[in-house]
């Protein structure tokens, strides 16, 4: 009897941590989320073993940020088994085929590649933000990135892509201790993105 | 006291909610009733109009709203490489004053049912008293290309800055952060037909 009254008192303690815990989860998980992505459905992207990816479009003002970007993209290929035509051999077959704006590709452009270049897929895509931002309190890293992946024989767009990283944690806000740095957050967005896919 | 420290808790925890629900306002759009969006299976995304001082506003939502419409399992897109091919070949100098002939012969060169146009009115920082915030605004419209007429348009706009981050300190969003729930508020008005 006694037992029963002490566990009462025990569960009747219990909602207000749990609602506290729950309150904390709720401002950290602020602003988290996984990528947003598209597959194809009749398309079994897994099984792409061997991929293109063309130089990145950069939306910012740093100019390099699509180069920075497509070396991390490629060597997280790698790292799960994906073969990738390296960089030097699709900047000759750009060439070849005159392709000079990269926002300007086409269905025709993307099937010459895959033939030349003999994939079945080439990935492609832009930086959205590359750069230190200014918050209210503190400066913070942030980094977006698109990746498409398409299919060289149909032209379609088979796995699609957005995600970003970065923003002012916790602790740089209210005690200023050091959050990440840039090339941080660009592999973390890089690495969730590829991660999504592979 | 354990009552009372119930009660501070609940309010603290709606309190959260409502500052999570406050922190935009919902997209002001128009949806053509007599139309039946089944049959709209591919689409273009047409380079938005840029009517703000940020180089890269234009196109960086451009990408956002392809990967949007992907991920929302609406429609199918066409690359944005053949839209501007198309657009040279078709000789359109402007894609933000289209007529309807225009619409159509790229609805028939890139063969699909309806062509996504708008522009972007506000990408940016705002002062909010105290604090700076991202703020995007959007217009976003769909041009049936059979009959050359607008059947959907919306119009969406976020502040990073909410309610938390204004009064209690929290977390804002970043400019990136904010564009995604633009795009998706908008594109979540077409989702509904």
């Amino acid at each position: 009897m006694i037992d029963r009254v002490k566990r009462k008192k025990q569960n009747k303690t219990l909602p207000g941590p749990l609602l506290l815990a729950l309150s904390l989860l709720l401002i950290f998980m602020w602003g988290c989320g996984s990528p947003r992505q598209y597959i194809r459905p009749d398309v079994d992207i897994r099984s792409i073993r061997k991929i293109a990816v063309l130089p990145l479009e950069t939306l910012t003002t740093d100019e390099y940020a699509g180069e920075k970007i497509r070396g991390m993209v490629i060597s997280e290929l790698l790292t799960r088994g994906v073969d990738v035509i390296e960089p030097g051999e699709v900047t000759r077959v750009l060439r070849e085929l005159k392709i000079r704006s990269l926002g300007g590709i086409t269905i025709e452009d993307i099937r010459k590649i895959g033939k030349r270049l003999k994939v079945k897929a080439v990935m492609m895509g832009s930086v959205g933000a590359f750069g230190i931002s200014r918050g209210i309190t503190a400066s913070y890293p942030e980094v977006s990135i698109q990746l498409m992946i398409l299919d060289t024989s149909s032209g379609n767009i088979i796995w699609s892509a957005w995600n970003t990283a970065g923003g002012p944690s916790f602790w740089t806000r209210h005690f200023g201790t050091e959050g990440t740095t840039l090339s941080e957050t660009a592999r973390e967005v890089v690495k969730e993105t590829v991660d999504a896919l592979f | 006291m354990d009552l009372l420290k119930k009660y501070a808790l609940t309010g603290m925890l709606c309190l959260l909610l409502l500052g999570a629900g406050c922190r935009s306002s919902m997209p002001s759009f128009h949806v053509r009733q007599d139309v039946d969006f089944g049959f709209i299976k591919r689409v273009a995304v047409l380079p938005l109009n840029n009517l703000t001082n940020e180089r890269f506003a234009a196109e960086a939502v451009r990408q956002v709203v392809i990967s949007e419409l992907l991920a929302s399992g609406l429609v199918d897109v066409v690359i944005p490489g053949e839209v501007k091919a198309t657009i040279d070949r078709l000789g359109i100098k402007s894609v933000s004053s289209l007529n309807t002939k225009q619409i159509k012969a790229l609805g028939t060169a890139l063969g699909v049912q309806a062509l996504i146009l708008g522009s972007v009115e506000q990408f940016g920082m705002v002062r909010m008293g105290n604090i700076s915030a991202p703020n995007v605004t959007i217009t976003l419209m769909m041009a049936d290309t059979g009959s050359g007429s607008i059947i959907w348009s919306v119009t969406s706009t976020g502040v990073g800055g909410g309610f938390m981050a204004r009064h209690f300190g929290a977390r804002t969003e970043t400019m990136s952060e904010t564009l995604l729930r633009v795009v998706k508020e908008a594109i979540r008005t077409l989702a509904k037909y």
